[in-house]
């Protein structure tokens, strides 16, 4: 991030070395760990919504909502930028949303 | 004199969230927030959370930003000054060292400290309150060598806190002024279920009872009680509430009451001065009322609308928050409106069957807002007949019988 940042100090080119840099391939929400304070709906409304119990779900294609894991590409939104989706789990406050990159490996938290 | 577009006082969730939906939707104009605490957005909630108190997940794990973040957009972060003048008319914030900063547009996202125990006059060590980051610091290393522990005050933080202090074997006992638990916001039957499941881990309740004197030369060696009862104790974890410094906003003709007056757009009297968060007292579109409201969901929430308004995309506040805590085998939820006095309340399940809620009706024959123990899923349901103001006529019975699923309704 800090490399994007050094070559480009200027925002939108910045915004655009995250994009080819973060890759998300999947994310999910550690149901153990959720409070429903529903951050993450408030971030991303077309990505997350709370189940009956107050817990956070990924909406998928096929009206599938479950806590994931869910890949990117099986979004029901499918137009959702990865910085959006980065924002929405930065913005847990209990960090009970996990994010993974194409070859597993945790980018967040 | 400093010069700032965007000035946001306040640096927590609310002004933090205002300040990311602005630099999404201006990609230019300079964004100033001023923080009397001396660190970068964190998560409050995470404080009283056992895996961030008793150091199950790393120190670390409480920021929400890094310092990078700040720089990449381009937002000037001024820590640990506050404000203490605002001249609406030059339009210009001054902060607690002569700073002077002109703003353009002005959000007050001021939060609350914790509210001052009358009993603790700053002279001993050992009394915590958990309301920033540097409080729990102090409260997390006095917790490991903690042996007694004494908590003042019925309501999250004392619960929450008691949790903790159990899973750290810390022998803990509660002083309430109130005759329950969480009164007035739960009834009794409510309050005696939470007592019940506290009072089971080992932790002792005394009801109705305040602290006359804090004991120990330097540091708190114990409590005198109001009837001369002693109780020893070698720390004090004080939850009873938060407040709003706003003597400085309405000395600069903001209109106050209790915390900053705003309509449904959180817009205060004055032109181009907003305010977001629980400093906040917003006319509330579902409830058609002027209501403070102390949650992270509702700041977070705040913060974005306010940005938008700022950046000229105008939009109302209108959201049912709900928040819920676990803690001895418990989960506790709370969604809308959860003032009951002089309001219908509807029973669902029973207090025998530890599984109890409270639908609370306004006299307009609407629901505002719910109480539930155990009851996990009617909280969301129950947040989704406010928003749509449904007539409680139509729908009593559901609403009565525990067994019905209120997502079908």
């Amino acid at each position: 991030m800090k490399k994007g940042y050094n070559v480009n100090g200027i925002e939108h080119s910045f915004n655009l070395v995250i994009i080819t840099f973060m890759a998300i391939k999947k994310f999910k929400v550690d149901r153990s760990l959720c409070i429903g304070a529903s951050s993450c709906v408030v971030a991303a409304p077309s990505v997350y919504e709370l189940d009956q119990e107050g817990i956070a779900v990924i909406k998928q294609k096929g009206n599938i909502k479950n806590s994931g894991s869910a890949e990117v590409k099986n979004l029901e939104d499918s137009s959702i930028d990865e910085k959006t989706l980065l924002e929405a789990a930065q913005s847990c406050p209990v960090k009970a949303i996990l994010v993974y990159d194409e070859n597993d490996n945790k980018i967040y938290p | 004199m400093l010069k700032t577009q965007y000035l946001i006082v306040g640096g927590g969730i609310a002004g933090t969230t205002a300040a990311e939906t602005i630099r999404q939707n201006d990609t230019n104009g300079i964004i100033t927030i001023v923080s009397d605490e001396p660190h970068r957005l964190y998560s409050r909630i995470m404080l009283s959370k056992a895996n961030f108190f008793l150091g199950k997940s790393p120190f670390d794990s409480v920021w929400m930003k890094t310092p990078e973040w700040y720089k990449e957009n381009h937002i000037e972060l001024i820590l640990g000054k506050f404000a203490v003048a605002c001249d609406t008319i030059k339009k210009s914030i001054e902060l607690n060292d002569g700073t002077q900063i002109q703003f353009e547009k002005l959000l007050l996202s001021l939060g609350g400290h914790a509210r001052k125990w009358p009993a603790d006059n700053g002279e001993k060590t050992g009394i915590f309150y958990l309301r920033t980051l540097d409080d729990a610091k102090g409260a997390m290393v006095a917790i490991k060598k903690a042996k007694r522990a004494v908590c003042i005050g019925g309501g999250f933080t004392s619960f929450e806190m008691c949790d903790m202090l159990k899973l750290a074997g810390v022998e803990t006992t509660v002083i309430i002024r109130e005759s329950y638990f969480w009164q007035p916001v739960l009834d009794e039957p409510s309050g005696k279920i939470i007592e019940k499941a506290v009072e089971s881990a080992g932790i002792k309740i005394i009801h109705e009872s305040a602290v006359k004197k804090i004991l120990g030369e330097k540091n708190v060696t114990g409590i005198q009680l109001e009837n001369g009862d002693e109780i020893p104790c070698d720390m004090i974890i004080v939850g009873i509430g938060i407040t709003t410094d706003c003597e400085w906003v309405e000395k600069s003709g903001i209109s106050i009451n209790r915390g900053v007056l705003a309509n449904e757009y959180l817009e205060t009297n004055i032109e181009n001065i907003w305010t977001a968060g629980d400093c906040a007292k917003f006319n509330d579109l579902l409830l058609d009322e002027y209501i403070l409201l102390g949650n992270w969901a509702n700041a977070q929430n705040q913060g974005k609308i306010a940005g938008l308004n700022m950046v000229g995309k105008k939009q109302a506040f209108q959201m049912v928050s709900s928040f819920s805590s676990h803690g001895f085998g418990l989960h506790i939820a709370f969604t809308g409106d959860v003032r009951s006095e002089n309001r219908e309340v509807i029973k669902r399940g029973s207090p025998e069957s530890n599984s109890y809620g409270r639908i609370i009706i306004d006299d307009h024959d609407e629901i505002v807002g719910a109480t539930f123990i155990n009851m996990a899923k009617d909280l969301i349901p129950t947040a989704k007949l406010i928003e749509k103001e449904i007539k409680v006529l139509s729908i009593r019975k559901q609403l009565e019988d525990a067994n019905q699923d209120l997502s079908k309704i």
